[in-house]
């Protein structure tokens, strides 16, 4: 028994050895990536051999194997020793760590809500005017990206405190391209089209949209995306960082009026798959399988760029499912709005490996080893755009680096009490019956109890 | 007196039955999850598991060959195939979305530009053309089809292959055997004082450990973290082993204790009049006697332990020497979750040790309910 366990810890450890740093593609065979990017940093940082540090973010699994793939040539150029662990409860975690005063070296924050928070308290490390300009100067919508990303210190000075990489597209519309052209759908091209589909497609006796609010405690969340796109497309983007701050109130007719927008959708029995009470019940993740049903249940479906691995088996992207850019309205008054989502990266001790991992972050090869496998999405304009692993990257990484204006999901940037409360839950309200009043009065109700 | 005793059996009756069937109601859940954890994705997302012992119908749609795949036969062109894969039964088949069961199999329908396309029962397609096919992805044919009920292991397969799982368990099992020693070891001296020494403000530190048993652990994460920092423990297998035992010990303290009070007072003051010490009364007669109460305690902390994912995370640590199997177990649902086959496998694979540890300590928990009960034993 002993020499079972032994035999299973021996193997545990070649395991663990061999996880490391292997070079998912060998330096200078692929031209798409900028390779001299990478050897100019490791001239510059080539010196930290036996340096360790900690990162600590909410990737885990396929995401998590992707972004250790990064690391080993972060590895590879230092020669320090990068260990990231993924938590899905990552929000706790770090507050728990930094609090008890055993925090990462870096951690990857997907909101920046909570970055903010840790900024405030002193966890944060400043990552100085250089970086800030420099993502101004080099990040599509630059200035959105350096905003959100700078926050009020302990010292109550505002600075810059994380480095966004990453990003996530979320104004968008999947569909099946085939039913489309069976039904002899167009891909709309303005906001008024795109309801003007949705009106025909119900005349013809089809139900237009898919849409799914579960997603276990954070049930809401999806109808909070649609609703922070609808204020984008009815409003400025300044009403829309205004709301975010609450100089907007919540019950702003504005706001409210973004909300029952939303309810056209989600509330008309005829336009939602199940009607408003399979709304709320439909789990998200398999809210987008109703595209793939025959006969279809639904013919389009808003959600973010992750979907498509909640996708059934085999389904092939480009040929069985596409998307389109939730379009803006016709008159250009708005623009081409885009939100996203993103992941910052923030430092949180005086690592010298640390500091150089944030440079890292700013050699393109960093983002082009990511971009030629899958599942990433960058705003840096300093890429080669032909490093996209596949076309649908490629496309949404176009309606990402054309964006007149890049917003951050509202629902991230507002207090957790908000943002990941009562928003979420008075989405669920709404579509349960309530007006669009009651629930934007209660939030900002509930808002209010903050300040 | 008869009747008394007909109306008593069949009481018992009504009483065995309706243990059965609550039982049989209890037990539901969790044959749901085992049958789960032998079905795929798509099968979850598509049925119940109640569904999945009888064939199901289903639709799907496959792809035809494209030009590369067309031969020429007479002159024609021709792309042939099947729809349909394993044991399915073909029901029908049509050639647009809203309308998937359109034809019946053998009938052969006009797409457009003159293609004729025939699907045989056999679930071979057969599409003709006079002129070069000229598309750039396969037309879909929609099929409806009768699928028998089908199960698999591949659930199991990925998780117990899992990366890191055999370093997560050994990490498991430092974690949860001193874990679950070290309470017992402590609280059995302090039930034992608690319940049968003599000393002032006895009662009011018996009040105050039952207090402790309201305290939500959550709350002390930090300042405990924050201590074992200072202290210089940091992370690591001797923090989480105090933290657990801390954790641990209002209950167990609570259990023994009113456990122990419950022996007879005459064995403990006979022992005394022979002169025994307290040590010696603890370790001779307290002990023993109380084997079931530590057993069952025992069977508590170590399944707390063994499921725990919150104390590990935040006071070993998430790097992969230091994962214990939770949360390896979690990984494995990926960063958005939703994977239900992976959870219900999971919670089978997690169960088996707890389950071992508990059929083999459960004589003792019968031992103890029983204790008492029978006189002159």
């Amino acid at each position: 028994m002993k020499q079972a366990m032994l035999a299973t810890a021996a193997a545990a450890a070649l395991l663990a050895g061999s996880a490391q740093a292997e070079l998912v593609i060998e330096p200078g065979s692929d031209d798409r990536i900028n390779w001299q990017s990478l050897e100019d940093f490791k001239a510059a940082h080539g010196d930290l051999a036996g340096q360790e540090f900690t990162v600590l973010g909410p990737w885990l699994g396929p995401d998590q194997e992707l972004f250790t793939s990064v690391i080993a040539y972060f590895e590879e150029a230092t020669g320090a020793t990068v260990n990231y662990s993924g938590s899905d409860s990552f929000e706790q975690q770090i507050v728990i760590d930094s609090e008890a005063g055993s925090p990462p070296d870096v951690a990857i924050f997907p909101q920046p809500g909570l970055a903010a928070d840790l900024a405030r308290k002193g966890h944060l490390k400043p990552l100085g005017e250089e970086t800030a300009a420099w993502l101004a100067e080099n990040y599509a919508a630059g200035e959105s990206w350096a905003a959100l990303s700078s926050y009020a210190g302990a010292d109550g000075q505002t600075q810059l405190f994380a480095f966004p990489y990453k990003a996530d597209l979320k104004s968008l519309v999947w569909y099946v391209p085939e039913n489309f052209e069976d039904a002899g759908y167009e891909v709309p091209e303005t906001y008024e089209d795109l309801k003007a589909l949705t009106e025909q497609i119900a005349a013809d006796g089809e139900t237009p949209w898919c849409i799914g609010l579960g997603s276990g405690g954070a049930t809401g969340w999806p109808a909070t995306d649609w609703v922070e796109d609808l204020v984008l497309r009815l409003h400025s983007p300044e009403d829309y960082d205004a709301w975010a701050t609450n100089d907007l109130p919540f019950n702003d007719p504005k706001i409210v009026a973004a909300i029952e927008e939303f309810g056209w959708y989600a509330k008309n029995p005829d336009f939602a798959a199940g009607g408003p009470g399979a709304v709320s019940a439909t789990d998200f993740r398999d809210s987008p399988k109703g595209l793939f049903d025959s006969p279809p249940a639904c013919y389009m479906h808003r959600q973010a760029s992750f979907i498509p691995s909640f996708f059934p088996d085999g389904v092939v992207m480009g040929e069985d499912a596409d998307f389109f850019y939730f379009p803006a309205p016709a008159d250009g008054s708005k623009g081409q709005p885009v939100m996203g989502s993103g992941t910052l990266f923030a430092v949180l001790s005086d690592n010298p490996g640390a500091r150089a991992f944030i440079e890292f972050l700013k050699v393109p090869a960093a983002h082009e080893i990511w971009m030629t496998q899958t599942g990433f999405l960058t705003a840096y304009t300093g890429v080669n755009a032909e490093a996209y692993g596949d076309p649908t990257l490629a496309k949404m990484g176009e309606i990402l680096t054309n964006a007149t204006t890049f917003r951050f999901d509202g629902s991230d940037l507002m207090p957790g009490a908000i943002g990941a409360g009562a928003f979420w839950t008075g989405m669920v309200d709404f579509v349960g019956g309530k007006s669009a009043q009651e629930v934007a009065d209660a939030i900002q109700q509930t808002w209010a109890t903050l300040n | 007196m008869e009747g008394m005793a007909g109306q008593k059996s069949s009481l018992t009756w009504v009483v065995n039955i309706s243990a059965f069937l609550l039982v049989l109601l209890w037990t539901i859940p969790t044959l749901g999850l085992f049958v789960s954890s032998f079905r795929d994705r798509d099968q979850i997302a598509a049925s119940g598991w109640w569904q999945s012992f009888s064939a199901a119908e289903a639709t799907g749609f496959v792809r035809t060959g494209t030009d590369a795949d067309a031969v020429q036969v007479d002159g024609r062109y021709v792309i042939e195939g099947t729809v349909l894969e394993g044991e399915q039964d073909l029901v029908g088949w049509g050639i647009r979305a809203r309308e998937p069961a359109a034809f019946a199999p053998g009938e052969m329908t006009e797409i457009e530009d003159g293609w004729q396309l025939t699907v045989n029962e056999d679930g071979s397609y057969r599409l003709v053309s006079d002129a070069p096919f000229e598309m750039r992805r396969g037309e879909r044919i929609f099929t409806t089809t009768t699928v028998p009920p089908k199960f698999t292991t591949g659930n199991y397969q990925r998780v117990l292959t899992a990366e890191g799982l055999g370093r997560a368990f050994m990490n498991t099992l430092t974690v949860t055997i001193p874990a679950t020693v070290i309470p017992i070891l402590i609280a059995a001296f302090a039930a034992y004082a608690l319940a049968w020494m003599e000393f002032p403000g006895r009662a009011l530190l018996t009040a105050a450990v039952v207090g402790l048993l309201v305290v939500p652990l959550q709350v002390a994460l930090i300042p405990l973290l924050r201590l074992h920092n200072e202290l210089g423990i940091g992370k690591g297998y001797l923090g989480i082993w105090l933290a657990h035992t801390g954790f641990g010990l209002p209950l167990a303290i609570y259990l023994l204790r009113n456990y122990m009070v419950g022996l007879p007072r005459e064995v403990i003051e006979s022992a005394r009049v022979d002169g025994a010490t307290e040590f010696q009364i603890f370790r001779r007669i307290i002990l023993p006697l109380s084997f079931p109460a530590l057993a069952s305690f025992a069977i508590f902390q170590f399944l707390w332990v063994w499921n725990d994912l919150l104390v590990a995370t935040v006071f070993l640590g998430n790097t992969r020497e230091q994962l214990v199997m939770t949360g390896v177990l979690r990984e494995l649902m990926g960063s958005k979750g939703g994977e239900w086959e992976i959870l219900a496998t999971s919670a089978f694979i997690s169960i088996a040790v707890p389950l071992i540890v508990f059929f083999a300590m459960q004589k003792y928990l019968v031992r103890g309910l029983l204790a008492g009960s029978v006189k002159g034993g």
